[in-house]
């Protein structure tokens, strides 16, 4: 079982949580302007990475309210929940390859 | 209740009142007691508003009350609890008969300001569960930390009890918990906690 | 304690090293890559292939399913498929000189309210025109085939009725792997486990002519996939991005118990699927997870949620302990339906998409795949399934349709 930690009400069981699958995906500004191909990529394609995958949650039994999450597909470490319409945030690993390097 | 001048509170049927008896007779009193009763017909009116908008001020002011703007907290007053239900939705609960009223005053509040009010009275009936044993049969089936430390008087959740989605409120320390179950729910419920009470 | 261990028994394939090159390399030592090199070398005398496994042979969901086979679909393209697969299931373990424990004991697909009535009767009568056997069994006969099954009118979801698949049945999963792979690896077919494919070579025009992998490279006339939930991993490198996501999904077993169990019962309202494998044990199957995850284990909601329903339906195992679970990762595409055949990266092939419900294909699969492969055009059971559905929307949409995902 998951512990995901809604932005709002804090840790909850995944139980209490509506998966949405992958987040960022936009709707095309102009469909008429796609090609079947397009079109077709935007209803049925979704990245499926092994890896961190930023995807959004629904705090069904909860706050009701949708946000997003960064999990990893493997182990399931959270790290990071953000809301929605807000960027992907930058994992820290990133911000400080300089330094690092 | 009336409708175009006739009363018909008689006619309401709530959704455990045929447990009546059972549950007044499961109580057990001492330092391990428990009690569970049904408040029928509680007032609950669903509110949605921008909660940095004109209106919030003024919907505080008809509730005689500031909305409460922290997750999972409740602001009482005299005759009203208003619960966080969201970052901009509350429930207000009252006594049975007051919604028109509550209603009327919320919608005045809100004005034109986007936002609703629902009176959703009839969704749900409310369990009270108190006595000292009252967190540890809900413990039973709740995955909440309801331990002073974590929780308390003044706080709210909606969670799962029992699988059952419902509304939480903590009325106070001994402690008493309001329990807000969808009519539906509610008998199943009822037999789940007349079970653990039991434990 | 004897001072020296028991002989190993008789190996059933050789453990060659890879060569530098092969006519066909398929990716993945599941129960579709095993069954597609086997027929490559049978039907097309191709048999200069390698099947390349990153773990150990049938590791992957060809050994964690609930080896439920059957072909009563709703959609002619699934039931042509499929019966195809049951066809050839029902010759195999001839062929394959291996009993591998194929048990045509019939499947139930128990009908809980009236829409599953309405599905059920709906699909009996679709499949006897498709020639496909199917029967409707009201809770009576229910109950007289298979007496177990709570049918009492004053349960929470009485049995309203079943379809029935005589011919369907269940099968030993890791024999059918093994003696696909002694079969295979007669014709010449080398398998080689440990060995992870981690990249694409490519040539100046673009095709795929080899692959990389955790033991170096590897040229190939053509690749095949048949790597079930990593597929996508495989074809990111390509850019080649797919309509799939990888579930886990699980399943566990009971300890062994007397024979009480005599059919295979599937219920998708109640949600629990049942049946007694030969040595005793129950095999059940849980939900799906809702998230993505390549971890080969679930939440242990979804194994309470499955006991709880296998109860309901069977109040005969309340006594019963679960001795095991375990997860699979399963690759679901929108319209519940399998992937074969060509891609647009020249040489490229896949087979994949088969969610939940792939084992039962498995030789129809191999069959066709193969056939695909040798002559570089679909075969006329895959075309259907090709890629392209999601561009034209001719899906096959067993989702909605069949209400049933084993
Ligand atoms: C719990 C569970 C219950 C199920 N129940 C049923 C059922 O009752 N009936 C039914 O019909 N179906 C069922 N299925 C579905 C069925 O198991 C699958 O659809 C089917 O096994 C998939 O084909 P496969 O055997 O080739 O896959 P797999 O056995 O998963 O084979 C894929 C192989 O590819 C390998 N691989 C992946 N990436 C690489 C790489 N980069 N390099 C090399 N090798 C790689 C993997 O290690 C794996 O061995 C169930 C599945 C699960 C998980
Ligand atoms: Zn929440």
């Amino acid at each position: 079982m998951l512990l995901i930690a809604c932005p709002w009400c804090g840790e909850r069981d995944e139980t209490e949580y509506h998966y949405g699958g992958q987040a960022h995906v936009a709707h095309p500004a102009d469909p008429h302007a796609l090609s079947d191909a397009e079109w077709g990529a935007y209803l049925f394609v979704r990245d499926n990475p092994k890896g961190e995958f930023a995807e959004r949650w629904m705090h069904a039994a909860g706050c009701r309210r949708w946000f997003n999450v960064v999990r990893h597909t493997v182990t399931h470490d959270i790290s990071a929940v953000y809301p929605a319409g807000q960027p992907r945030p930058v994992p820290p690993s990133d911000e400080h390859s300089e330094v690092t390097a | 209740m009336t409708v175009d001048g006739f009363a018909l509170a008689h006619l309401r049927r709530s959704p455990l009142g045929h447990l009546a008896d059972r549950l007044a007779a499961a109580e057990a009193t001492g330092p391990g007691g428990v009690r569970l009763r049904e408040i029928p017909f509680l007032a609950q009116l669903n509110l949605r508003l921008d909660p940095a908008g004109p209106a919030a001020a003024r919907a505080a002011e008809a509730l005689g009350a500031p909305l409460p703007t922290l997750a999972g907290s409740v602001v009482a007053t005299a005759d009203l609890r208003v619960l966080w239900l969201g970052p901009d939705e509350w429930l207000v609960v009252g006594a049975d008969g007051a919604a028109p009223t509550i209603e009327h005053a919320l919608r005045r509040a809100l004005g034109d300001e986007p936002g609703s009010v629902v009176d959703v009275s009839a969704n749900r009936t409310t369990l009270e569960l108190s006595g000292p044993s009252a967190r540890s049969v809900l413990e039973q089936g709740c995955s909440l930390d309801l331990h002073p430390r974590a929780f308390g008087p003044g706080r709210c959740a909606q969670t799962t009890v029992a699988k059952v989605q419902l509304v939480l409120d903590q009325i106070d320390a001994e402690p008493s918990y309001r329990l807000l179950v969808r009519g539906s729910f509610a008998q199943y419920l009822a037999d789940w906690l007349l079970d653990a009470t039991g434990e | 304690m004897p001072d020296q261990l028991p002989e190993h028994p008789d190996w059933l394939w050789r453990t060659p090293d890879p060569k530098p090159s092969y006519d066909v390399v398929v990716v993945g030592a599941g129960g579709h890559g095993l069954a597609t090199a086997y027929y490559l070398a049978r039907n097309h005398g191709i048999s200069n292939v390698a099947v390349l496994e990153r773990g150990w042979l049938a590791g992957g969901n060809m050994a964690r399913n609930t080896t439920i086979i059957r072909s009563n679909y709703l959609c002619e393209e699934s039931a042509a498929i499929y019966e195809h697969a049951l066809k050839l299931w029902e010759g195999l373990p001839e062929e394959l000189e291996y009993d591998f424990l194929f048990s045509q004991r019939g499947v139930l697909n128990l009908a809980h309210t009236l829409q599953d009535v309405r599905e059920g009767t709906r699909r009996v009568g679709a499949n006897r025109l498709g020639g496909v056997d199917a029967e409707w069994l009201d809770p009576d006969e229910v109950r007289a085939f298979c007496p177990i099954v709570n049918t009492s009118p004053d349960v929470r979801y009485p049995v309203l009725g079943a379809t029935l698949q005589p011919r369907a049945g269940i099968a030993k999963h890791d024999h059918v792997a093994w003696a696909l792979a002694r079969k295979a690896d007669e014709h010449g077919v080398d398998l080689i486990q440990n060995c992870e494919v981690t990249g694409f070579v490519r040539d100046g025009g673009g095709r795929v002519v080899g692959v990389e992998t955790t033991r170096g490279r590897i040229g190939a006339g053509r690749v095949a996939l048949a790597a079930a939930g990593h597929t996508s991993t495989l074809t990111d490198l390509l850019g080649l991005r797919l309509p799939i996501q990888s579930h886990p999904l699980q399943a566990l077993v009971s300890e062994l118990l007397e024979p009480v169990h005599p059919t295979v019962v599937m219920s998708n309202h109640v949600h629990v699927y049942v049946s007694q494998a030969h040595k005793g044990e129950l095999v059940m199957g849980a939900g799906i997870d809702s998230y993505n995850g390549y971890g080969q284990r679930g939440s242990f909601h979804q194994i309470e949620h499955q006991m709880a329903a296998a109860l309901e339906l069977f109040p005969i195992f309340a006594r019963a302990h679960v001795l095991r679970t375990w997860g699979g990762i399963v690759d679901v595409t929108p319209d519940a339906s399998p992937i074969i055949g060509l891609t647009p990266v020249e040489n490229l092939y896949l087979n994949c998409g088969w969610g939940t419900g792939g084992f039962k294909a498995t030789p129809a699969s191999g069959w066709v795949y193969a056939d695909t492969i040798a002559h570089g055009r679909p075969h006329q059971l895959a075309a259907p399934f090709a890629l392209e559905r999601f561009a034209t929307g001719a899906l096959i949409d067993e989702h909605g349709a069949a209400a049933v995902a084993h």
